[in-house]
């Protein structure tokens, strides 16, 4: 499938296939879920990141079916770098009517980098003012379970993280995906 | 068009759902000697086999019909893409008495389908039980768990009464 043709498909699922809710909702909802994390661990943002990428890898481990659903994919992307175009063009297209853009390829084609030019969930926020959150809190780390899972679930074992995000003061928000590995069909256990 | 039976399979190879329709009907089965109603050789499309009907009242239980349901599919399925390549996919087979239709997701989620010779592919109402039933009822219930060891979760009211209605639409 071409690059076009994805742009057109997910424009498409976005269109018409998708229940949308208000982004504001969407926003302060995980707005809240975060301050609340920050303030449960009290302040021990990396366990803050964690759990927010496992609560997405979570998320992302079931919204592949609804993806896959909507999207009436069939065929398992060709390379890696399909699989990047379709996270971008279709899968962020669907979910967040956004397309961050696709960067930063490494040479051997197993790494690259997406960039959020806008961020729906990061509106209206600034991190928390105590030395601390600006170095060490990933805001939106949620969206890396969440790719993570949904990869996993389409056994393809990555690795994501931010490199950087505006909220901290970085002139982009980027993502980095990394593959480790394709993994196999599972076996059916034998019995006889 | 007559369905037999419908099973799903998870990407770890079990069977989190089997649903019959027909119980026996014709053949008097007792007498029979024990029937495997799917083997290698009723892949091959020979109508010579006797009492293949899977649904007929041979001894099998339907957990020993999905295991060797399961065997047939995941073999075809691996031949398939041996000889052809990954773009080729398995889509159905026949016998003198069934014909088994198949539909695997890309996340390895497996439909399997055994209903009348007469039936057409079904592979695209396979599909949609996916699209309309399973994402629907089973995947976005909040209370399903993510893994449905033993059919955890895939069995739950809706998708039953989904499912039912379904078939008897395609009927």
């Amino acid at each position: 499938m071409a690059s076009t043709t994805r742009a057109r498909l997910g424009e498409e699922v976005w269109k018409s296939r998708t229940d949308k809710i208000n982004a504001e909702l969407v926003t302060l909802t995980y707005g809240s879920v975060v301050a609340q994390l920050c303030k449960d661990l009290d302040g021990d943002y990396a366990e803050v990141n964690k759990q927010l990428d496992k609560m997405g890898y979570n998320i992302g481990l079931r919204l592949i079916e609804d993806f896959l659903a909507k999207s009436n994919m069939q065929q398992k992307c060709a390379n890696f770098r399909d699989t990047a175009d379709v996270i971008s063009k279709v899968g962020f297209k669907m979910f967040l009517n956004i397309i961050p853009t696709i960067a930063n390829w490494s040479s051997d084609n197993k790494q690259f980098s997406l960039l959020l030019d806008e961020n729906p969930l990061a509106d209206f926020v600034e991190l928390p003012d105590d030395g601390k959150a600006q170095g060490e809190l990933w805001y939106s780390n949620m969206l890396c379970g969440v790719i993570r899972g949904a990869l996993e679930m389409v056994q393809m074992q990555v690795d994501v993280h931010f490199v950087s995000d505006i909220l901290r003061g970085h002139d982009t928000t980027e993502m980095r995906i990394t593959l480790i590995r394709y993994i196999d069909d599972e076996m059916p256990q034998d019995d006889e | 068009m007559v369905v037999y039976s419908f099973f799903i399979f998870d990407r770890h190879c079990e069977c989190i759902y089997i649903r019959q329709w027909l119980e026996s009907t014709s053949t008097p089965a007792p007498a029979q000697p024990l029937s495997r109603p799917v083997t290698a050789s009723s892949a091959t499309t020979t109508a010579t086999s006797t009492a293949e009907k899977p649904t007929s009242g041979n001894k099998l239980s339907m957990a020993e019909q999905a295991k060797l349901v399961f065997g047939v599919i995941f073999s075809l399925r691996n031949m398939v893409k041996k000889l052809c390549g990954p773009d080729d996919s398995f889509l159905c087979f026949r016998t003198g008495h069934y014909k088994l239709h198949y539909y695997e997701t890309i996340t390895s989620l497996r439909f399997v389908m055994l209903t009348d010779i007469r039936t057409e592919n079904l592979k695209l109402s396979l599909h949609q039980i996916y699209v309309n039933l399973y994402v629907e009822y089973v995947v976005k219930n909040p209370l399903s768990p993510v893994e449905h060891a033993g059919g955890e979760g895939v069995n739950n009211e809706m998708f039953e009464l989904g499912i039912d209605g379904f078939v008897r639409t395609i009927q």
